[in-house]
């Protein structure tokens, strides 16, 4: 059998995908204005007309025939400089966690798979509290040293696990699983000596821990979109790959398939994308996991519209729950706010046992 | 005979001497309704406090305190003071010199120098300092806890003092003084439009600290001739998120250190820099003001000096 041959056999594409992907990104848009509702009280209350104006106006052309007169400089500052790109954020660090964990999961074949193998969260992490210990505070394109400390520090976790667990010629997978397991500890490890050390910044790598991007601006973003989006499109590339890679390694090097470069160039991707991601957002959990699950569980495990799809759901998911943690605030927090981590966790975690409970239980990878 | 003139005369100048060491020895103490106010100081807290003679020696363990005893002429009673205190001397230099000690930190004063000292008198502030009032009593010492909650707390502190050192006079003048000094603001600023004030203790990009109707600050504002744009919030400090501010579009910007614990003080232009911040009213008309923050943040005289220089700020039209 062709690589082609084994595709359509086992995996059929149907004609409902298009319709899907088109609904759920319609979805998103949606989501995404309507999250621009969600903020402080203000003295001057936004309406939804005064959001959809505030967007209007920035449509080239369409743009200079939208009436804005009710609207004030501050009104636009508020939804332009504030509550777009936290949105934008959401959208970003979602579809960037939930893409991860598809490949992950692909190419280890693992449904416990995601950043956390491989050492990448650990990777992030470690950098990251060194950044907050040290206080030192620099501005590089955008990122602070924080960020960059992160984003370095899970990719060379990434390049650690991969070069220790190199027999011969190949990368097994399960050795590299365990490698990345245990990385993955050592770095939490040592996580854990810096937050005893510590002191009064114990709160700032505690709350880098549980992930979230409050403090969001646009410049961030700017810095973060071309590797996250590059590396979802790139990796939709290997979609088919992904396929015949669950068939077995073995299997899909018969039919034809470069295991090892796909292997590799997969985990590069899926890294990098969550080294950006977590650069900007710290460690949200849940989302890279489940959302994969979530979504193979309604749409089938087909790689080419599962990657989409999870994308795509991971996203809405991250800026619904971003929209849970701006109204529940509390004085008691530090930020004043819930860091969104602890919400996709809190909320996600039941909400998945739900629906493997309905689907008795059963997994396909 | 001789012997008898003799003797009259040791009588007389023991007689003068006696009266004379008597005079000077209880010159300065106490009586009467003094003497009541001595045995009777209650502080901020509510602490009763029981002092027979004039202390000594006064350690001041708060910038605050130290700032009111040498505005009362207190002066030479003080005995230790801590690292933080720059007013009205540079005690930094005078512990260098070794004419003052040092009892180090503001928040954790070292024992055992106040011990080493046996004062008769400690002047402490409230907040981070309770722990160290509660054992310093345990050890039998004398505190009295200035941790005033508004302007006039402040003018009855310095009372306080007076009373307790006594220099009831020079309080009085004092007193006096500083609430002419106020008067004279509320009359000039009694008719002016009340500008919008924004008054920044901490600064995050989305979400910082002010302060709100709780704060002491926030009555400066308004004595000065401001609205504090957060005085709506039943609170002390308050967080806010940055579109909140936006929103509420401030007159005028009042910088003290906007880094807590860190002393650090925003440039101008950096908050013009702030995303968001030029669609405001205060910067758009340039009306972003920095001020010391040891005359507003500190519980002492300067206050009035701090009302005065926001009166300017809010009301240049005026002066």
């Amino acid at each position: 059998m062709s690589k082609d041959e084994v595709e359509s056999t086992f995996f059929r594409r149907t004609s409902r995908w298009k319709l899907i992907v088109l609904l759920l990104v319609a979805a998103l848009i949606i989501i995404v204005i309507v999250s621009l509702n969600f903020g402080s009280e203000l003295k001057t209350p936004i309406s939804f007309s005064d959001i959809l104006t505030i967007l209007g106006k920035r449509i080239p052309f369409l743009g200079d025939h939208i009436d804005s007169s009710s609207i004030t400089l501050q009104m636009e500052a508020i939804i332009l400089t504030y509550r777009l790109p936290r949105v934008i954020a959401g959208v970003l660090i979602g579809a960037a966690l939930a893409a991860a964990g598809v490949l992950y999961q692909g190419v280890f074949k693992n449904p416990m798979a995601e950043s956390y193998v491989l050492g990448v969260s650990a990777g992030a992490a470690v950098g990251a509290s060194f950044a907050i210990l040290s206080g030192i505070s620099f501005a590089f394109l955008g990122l602070g040293l924080l960020q960059v400390a992160a984003f370095v520090g899970a990719l060379s976790a990434m390049f650690l696990v991969y070069s220790i667990s190199r027999v011969g010629s190949r990368v097994p997978v399960e050795t590299l699983l365990l490698n990345g397991i245990a990385v993955n500890f050592c770095g939490f490890a040592i996580v854990g000596l810096l937050e005893i050390l510590a002191g009064n910044e114990l709160g700032n790598i505690v709350g880098w821990l549980i992930g979230g991007y409050s403090n969001i601006l646009w410049k961030s973003i700017w810095s973060v979109l071309p590797i996250i989006v590059v590396g979802i499109v790139a990796s939709y590339f290997f979609a088919r790959d992904l396929n015949v890679l669950s068939m077995g390694e073995e299997t899909a090097h018969h039919l034809g398939v470069n295991v090892e470069r796909s292997k590799q160039i997969l985990l590069v991707l899926a890294s990098l994308i969550t080294a950006a991601a977590v650069s900007i957002s710290g460690l949200i959990g849940f989302v890279g996991l489940m959302i994969p699950h979530l979504t193979r569980l309604l749409i089938g495990p087909d790689h080419r519209i599962l990657l989409p799809t999870s994308t795509v759901v991971g996203a809405i998911y991250l800026v619904i729950c971003d929209d849970i943690a701006r109204v529940i605030t509390t004085p008691f927090l530090s930020t004043g706010e819930f860091p969104v981590g602890i919400i996709t966790m809190l909320f996600g975690g039941p909400f998945f046992i739900f629906l493997l409970k309905r689907k008795k239980g059963s997994y396909k990878p | 005979m001789n012997t008898k003139y003799l003797i009259a005369a040791v009588v007389v100048i023991v007689l003068i001497a006696s009266a004379a060491f008597v005079y000077i020895y209880y010159q300065g103490q106490p009586s009467g309704e003094e003497l009541e106010a001595l045995q009777n100081l209650v502080d901020d807290h509510g602490y009763k406090t029981s002092l027979t003679a004039y202390p000594e020696k006064i350690i001041s363990v708060a910038p605050s305190c130290t700032e009111i005893l040498f505005a009362i002429g207190a002066d030479d009673k003080v005995v230790a003071v801590t690292n933080y205190d720059d007013y009205p001397y540079d005690f930094a230099a005078w512990i260098a010199a070794g004419n003052m000690t040092s009892v180090g930190d503001f928040t954790s004063p070292n024992m055992e120098v106040i011990i080493s000292l046996n004062p008769d008198l400690i002047l402490a502030s409230g907040g981070v300092q309770e722990d160290n009032v509660r054992s310093l009593r345990d050890f039998g010492y004398k505190v009295l806890v200035l941790d005033p909650t508004s302007v006039d707390g402040i003018l009855k502190d310095i009372e306080l003092v007076g009373n307790a050192t006594g220099k009831q006079a020079e309080a009085m003048t004092l007193v006096n003084d500083l609430t002419s000094r106020i008067n004279a603001i509320a009359e000039k600023v009694a008719n002016a439009t009340k500008p919008k004030v924004y008054y920044e203790t901490y600064y995050e990009t989305t979400s910082s600290w002010t302060i709100g109707a709780l704060a002491w600050q926030n009555e400066l504002i308004e004595k000065a001739g401001g609205i504090n744009i957060f005085g709506d919030q039943q609170t002390d400090y308050y967080q806010y998120q940055a579109e909140a501010l936006i929103d509420r579009n401030p007159d005028v910007i009042v910088l003290p250190a906007s880094g807590m614990g860190t002393g650090e003080q925003a440039s101008i232009d950096a908050v013009k820099a702030r995303p968001g911040w030029d669609t405001m009213s205060a910067v758009q008309n340039n009306r972003i003001y920095q001020i010391n923050p040891n005359i507003i943040e500190r519980a002492g005289p300067r206050v009035v000096d701090a009302i005065e220089q926001m009166a300017v700020f809010f009301h240049p039209e005026l002066f």
